[in-house]
């Protein structure tokens, strides 16, 4: 088999990734007057990490607290994302674009008031200084952003993804991709291109040893982490890996809405432990909250248990019900493992690690500037892709950031480039070469080999030599990527994010062997540099792929008052 | 695992199919069928869109067992 047809685009803006992001992103471009193409490895109804709902929302009101003002919000980012948060790109970013997100957000269909009434519920967690989050039913998020978009009449090309970007004297000219179920191959030239393909995930090993039972979204496997790499794009934010707190057997969301509602800790003795690792409790950042669960799980005090039977009928009732909203199958899954929610310690675990951002507060990806533009000319990135936004506050406010400055850059220097025919040819035979391979690796063989070698070697403790070993059992997979093979057009998907993962892996892994001191821990834990070294390390690791292949890194300073 | 199909109740809309962000659906014959059972995320858009009922979500005994 070697591919279907192949189609050709022209447009103003392309986005590559239709998940929150990327949809505001598209929603602003079209307000601008862009021709605006989506495309999405699903379909952009559904697809990515609020697919299938969400419930909670980041936001400053100024309802007249202390706490609920722009310079508290960004007193706290600086405090809790420090090192990691350009706070003049996210007050650009985001701040500015506050107001208008929650106004897109209800114009849209999507309520972000109690039920029959005008009042907004807030709960306070992670590190907060006051209730932050937004409480809601965002069941519809996404389909409501989806028919928005086309509302909008930008144009959508579901179920493709993307291979390979490329550049013309140095400016992003477009980039191809095939449909994953006729497998068509597609040329897109665009005078912008906005990168919204979220984090890395099935890089680690996961808790049951499904690598699809995950807490982040398992198709987003850095597929234009990868391709953005490749294309000389500088990145920044990559060497942290995520973990969190979820419940035993199902890497579910719910962390937010657990501790928001006054949920504790507990460990094996049924004694609240966060209070001994921070002094805010089980209210503390969530780097916290993860190293305290795999301090007492190693001192051989767990298992470890959310404990609610504190909590009142209407606040388990709330509860409950806002867990389904942000995952549809969570609450029938605590009722098949007999759990009743009062009266019950539910049984938790640390999550599985992920390349992703250190905070709720910044990214993990493409290096962005004000403007949401990269280091290659005519590209840019939003939401969890890029280094400074994340999370789906930053995530509506800052995509549509990301949209309107593309959509500038488009009309007023964005030209259509060329890409060379041959070049259009060879990345169609390297998409397709993994079908006309009649033996080889299947793709879940690369990926396992892979989350053993960054599990062992960075998830997520991490030295100097754990990470060098890692990198050369990473490098020496290179040419296992020339062997993977797939029998179908779903495989075919699959071998290319097993590829991609791979490589972002050791993007992670030299990113983390940069960077000689801790930071979020455990999100970057160096046991031969355990302390965060503010006077030399406060500020990003810019990575980008040097001459040669191997990573050239860097270390950019950031500000932030006393 | 995933999601279990009530073949008698599906109508072939594949409105699952088209809408599955792991790809795991795939109509055969004009039914829905769960092609990649081990890939389901259990985010709940198949059961979500089916306009019959036919979808039911199960899990994976180690999920429950562990």
């Amino acid at each position: 088999m070697t591919g279907g047809e192949t189609y050709r685009f022209e447009t103003d803006v392309a986005v590559i990734g239709g998940g929150t992001a990327g949809l505001n992103t598209a929603m602003a471009a079209a307000e601008a007057g862009c021709r605006v193409l989506v495309v999405d490895k699903a379909n952009i109804r559904h697809s990515g990490a609020i697919g299938g709902g969400i419930d909670h929302f980041m936001a400053f009101l100024e309802e007249g607290e202390d706490w609920d003002t722009r310079e508290s919000y960004l007193g706290y980012v600086g405090r809790v994302a420090r090192g990691a948060s350009n706070l003049a790109i996210h007050d650009a970013v985001f701040c500015d674009e506050l107001t208008a997100a929650i106004e897109r957000i209800e114009s849209i269909g999507v309520s972000m008031r109690k039920p029959g009434s005008n009042s907004i519920f807030r709960t306070q967690s992670m590190g907060q200084p006051g209730p932050y989050w937004i409480n809601f039913d965002g069941k519809k998020l996404k389909p409501k952003m989806a028919r928005e978009v086309s509302r909008r009449r930008c144009q959508v090309l579901n179920r493709v993804q993307v291979t390979n970007l490329f550049t013309h004297d140095g400016a992003l000219a477009g980039f191809t991709g095939f449909n994953v179920r006729t497998g068509d191959f597609y040329v897109v030239h665009a005078k912008a291109v906005v990168i919204s393909t979220g984090n890395t995930n099935r890089m680690f090993k996961a808790q049951t040893g499904n690598p699809f039972n995950l807490w982040y979204c398992p198709a987003n496997t850095g597929d234009l982490h990868r391709a953005a790499w490749d294309a000389g794009v500088e990145m920044a934010n990559m060497e942290y890996v995520r973990m969190t707190i979820v419940p035993k057997g199902f890497s579910a969301p719910g962390f937010n809405a657990f501790f928001g509602m006054g949920s504790r800790l507990v460990n094996g003795l049924t004694e609240p432990f966060m209070k001994d690792y921070h002094p805010m409790g089980d209210r503390a950042p969530r780097n916290y909250m993860a190293w305290a669960a795999l301090q007492e799980l190693k001192a051989g005090r767990g298992p470890i248990y959310m404990d609610c039977r504190h909590l009142d009928r209407t606040e388990l009732e709330h509860l409950f019900s806002t867990l389904g909203i942000d995952k549809d199958t969570l609450p029938e899954f605590f009722i098949a493992k007999g759990y009743n929610l009062k009266g019950t310690l539910i049984e938790m675990t640390v999550s599985e690690p992920m390349q992703a951002r250190p905070s709720e507060l910044c990214g993990s990806g493409i290096k962005i500037d004000e403007r949401c533009a990269s280091n290659v000319p005519g590209l840019f990135a939003a939401g969890d892709a890029s280094d400074q936004m994340g999370c789906l506050h930053m995530c509506v406010a800052g995509g549509f950031a990301a949209g309107r400055h593309a959509a500038d850059y488009a009309r007023r220097e964005g030209q259509l480039r060329p890409v060379e025919e041959k070049a259009i040819a060879a990345e169609r035979a390297r998409v397709f070469a993994p079908l006309a391979r009649n033996a080889g690796v299947p793709y879940w063989e690369l990926e396992n080999i892979v989350r053993f070698v960054t599990t062992d070697h960075f998830g997520p403790v991490k030295t100097e030599r754990s990470l060098t070993a890692a990198l050369e059992k990473l490098d020496a997979l290179d040419d296992m990527r020339e062997r993977l093979v797939a029998t179908n057009l779903h495989e075919l998907m699959r071998v290319h994010e097993a590829s991609n993962i791979q490589q972002v892996a050791k993007i992670t892994a030299s990113a983390a062997l940069f960077r000689r001191e801790s930071r979020f821990t455990p999100y970057h834990y160096r046991a031969d540099f355990p302390e965060t070294d503010d006077a030399n390390w406060c500020g990003l690791v810019g990575i980008r792929k040097g001459d040669d292949g191997r990573a050239v890194t860097r270390f950019e300073p950031l500000p932030y008052a006393a | 695992m995933p999601p279990v199909i009530h073949e008698e109740r599906c109508n072939g809309c594949a409105l699952c199919d088209r809408y599955c962000p792991l790809d795991v659906i795939h109509m055969e014959n004009n039914i829905a069928r769960v092609r990649y059972p081990d890939e389901c995320w259990h985010c709940g858009v198949c059961r979500q869109v089916c306009p019959k009922a036919a979808v039911d979500m199960t899990f994976a005994p180690i999920m429950l067992a562990v």
